[in-house]
């Protein structure tokens, strides 16, 4: 009981210095919903699909959870950022030295990541709505959808935490989200991969977001419902994602800070 | 029991040996300050104490308590305060030490901020976020985190460090006030004048071995003596003259001549047999300066061979 409240109370602490955060506010939220707006008002009705021109709403129906997973991408990066500035600090060092359980220290960093980007993804998700998205899903499908992310989330918010462990200073901290960002963008998460050139579409059909985001697609729009091959596919990515970079978190953390 | 006893500690990172075979130990309720330069192993071995890292080889007691076998329990009766602060500057004092008691799990928690706020002048900005705060009130607030839970060890790990010299004096009475109040403080810090000050005890800590330790007044009586004559001007000349055909060793400084506390009897004999006018003659005081430059340099001949 101690524990749960020690680690309520330091995942309290991250989450309001996100939301207090000017900076954290304006990368995570606003500058996803600025992309969001770019994308689908200026670029979308321009896209050609094998099927002709796009229209800004078949466009929006078709990149909203690819950009819902974008802006959990972006988020990725603050979790860098926090966990690297408490290891830089001291901060990390002043609370092992109090009767805590070790767990709880690194497990409030992740704990709030994934409460944070799922809190910026329900952001986006709602300006989505309020520029006519619509759900078209069962209830099953829409929370598998958000336990979709939270997984997506989680397995994110363990790969960060190496880098920012291991990082000089919050900069180059953050610099793995780039990668997380290249990945979803040479992906099926902002426009189909069939137009793209031939080897940029081989990878960016076999690379783990393609299928991640047409699974998240298909939980939001039965219409755009995915195979079952293809969500387990997913589902592999997602699990394995998460166990790897659980037991890497864990190995890094271990050998810094408790066997140092 | 003791506070703190450590014996023969040794701590490398890869091939750098930073801590040689430290034996120190400290007494509950007193002021322990190790005295070091940077780089000499201070941080490393308050890091050992206070449960952050493990020592190579030697044994380490806290109030009692190997602090790897019965870590939470030392954890409860300590607190470190590090060199770097670690404060959220987007919050207020006050949510910063909120924080601090939720995870020490305080009752009452307000009350106790209160309490500590009051004895450590800081009702006045306590609600103020801390980016708005001076360095002296960071350092002030950052030592407060360190005393909720009325922990019964503190490690201040260089709390002056960047401090102004009024909150300094301020600071180093809160120390005393600690010690007052029975607690045991073990002390870093690179300022002379502030172990001198402030010290039960001082360890010199020297490319990772302590080379010198006892009380500010055992240090300086334990170094070599010298004594120094003064001498009529126009009298110098003799005065070397006389010294040098003597056989003895002496350094001279305008008209003073400083010898060994072994031949000072003989020089003095000597100038006034010789005629010399002796103005003034006495004991050299040593100060921790002089020693600390003394044994960092023997620290230094010493690794060199």
């Amino acid at each position: 009981m101690t524990s749960l409240k020690q680690l309520f109370a330091l995942t309290r602490r991250i989450v309001r210095q996100n939301l207090t955060n000017a900076d954290t506010i304006i990368t995570v939220i606003a500058m996803p919903v600025f992309m969001l707006l770019f994308f689908v008002y200026i670029l979308g009705g321009n896209i050609a699909t094998a099927s002709g021109a796009m229209s800004t709403s078949a466009y929006l129906r078709y990149s909203l959870p690819g950009f819902l997973l974008l802006t959990m991408a972006m988020g990725s990066a603050y979790t860098s950022l926090r966990i690297n500035t408490d290891q830089t600090t001291g901060f990390l060092s002043r609370l092992h030295s109090l009767p805590i359980r070790r767990w709880v220290i690194l497990g409030s960093h992740v704990l709030a990541s994934v409460i944070f980007m799922l809190l910026a993804e329900l952001c986006v998700f709602l300006v989505g709505i309020a520029m006519g998205y619509r759900v078209h899903a069962t209830f099953g499908a829409f929370m598998g959808f958000w336990g979709l992310s939270l997984l997506f989330g989680l397995a994110i918010t363990l790969l960060a935490v190496p880098f920012s462990l291991k990082a000089d200073n919050y900069a180059s901290a953050g610099s793995f989200s780039y990668i997380l960002l290249m990945l979803l963008f040479v992906s099926s998460a902002l426009m189909p991969t069939a137009g793209m050139a031939k080897l940029v579409r081989i990878f960016a059909n076999h690379q783990p977001m393609t299928p991640i985001v047409n699974t998240a697609r298909g939980l939001l729009n039965s219409a755009a419902a995915v195979s079952t091959h293809t969500a387990i596919i997913a589902a592999v990515w997602l699990v394995a994602g998460t166990i790897v970079f659980g037991v890497l978190s864990q190995v890094v953390y271990t050998r810094m800070y408790l066997r140092k | 029991m003791q506070a703190i006893e450590v014996h023969n500690v040794q701590k490398s990172f890869g091939k750098l040996a930073v801590l040689k075979g430290v034996t120190l130990s400290a007494d509950r309720g007193e002021i322990f300050t190790l005295l070091g330069e940077n780089g000499a192993g201070k941080s490393t071995l308050i890091n050992i104490l206070a449960t952050l890292s493990r020592a190579d080889a030697g044994t380490v007691r806290i109030l009692g308590l190997d602090p790897q076998s019965k870590g939470k329990q030392v954890r409860e009766q300590i607190s470190l305060n590090a060199q770097s602060m670690t404060l959220d500057e987007e919050f207020s004092g006050a949510d910063n030490l909120r924080l601090i008691a939720q995870l020490r799990g305080i009752p009452n928690a307000n009350a106790a901020i209160d309490n500590l706020a009051q004895r450590l002048g800081m009702t006045t900005f306590l609600q103020r976020k801390v980016k708005t705060y001076s360095g002296g009130m960071k350092r002030r607030l950052d030592i407060a985190m360190s005393l909720l839970g009325d922990p019964e060890l503190i490690f201040l790990d260089e709390p002056t460090t960047g401090v102004d010299p009024k909150n300094r004096l301020e600071l180093w009475q809160i120390i005393r006030e600690l010690r007052d109040a029975g607690k045991t403080v073990f002390l870093t810090t690179q300022y002379l004048d502030e172990a001198d000050a402030l010290s039960d005890h001082i360890a010199f800590i020297a490319g990772g071995r302590i080379v010198k330790v006892g009380t500010p007044a055992q240090i300086k009586q334990r170094v070599r003596e010298t004594y120094t004559a003064s001498v009529a001007p126009v009298q110098v000349a003799d005065a070397v003259q006389s010294l040098t055909a003597a056989g003895l060793d002496f350094a001279q400084h305008d008209t003073r001549f400083t010898f060994d506390h072994t031949v000072a009897a003989r020089g003095l004999q000597t100038l006034l047999n010789s005629n010399v006018e002796v103005t003034a003659y006495q004991r050299d005081e040593a100060d921790l300066e002089s020693i600390f430059l003394s044994v960092t340099d023997q620290e230094a001949h010493h690794d060199v061979a």
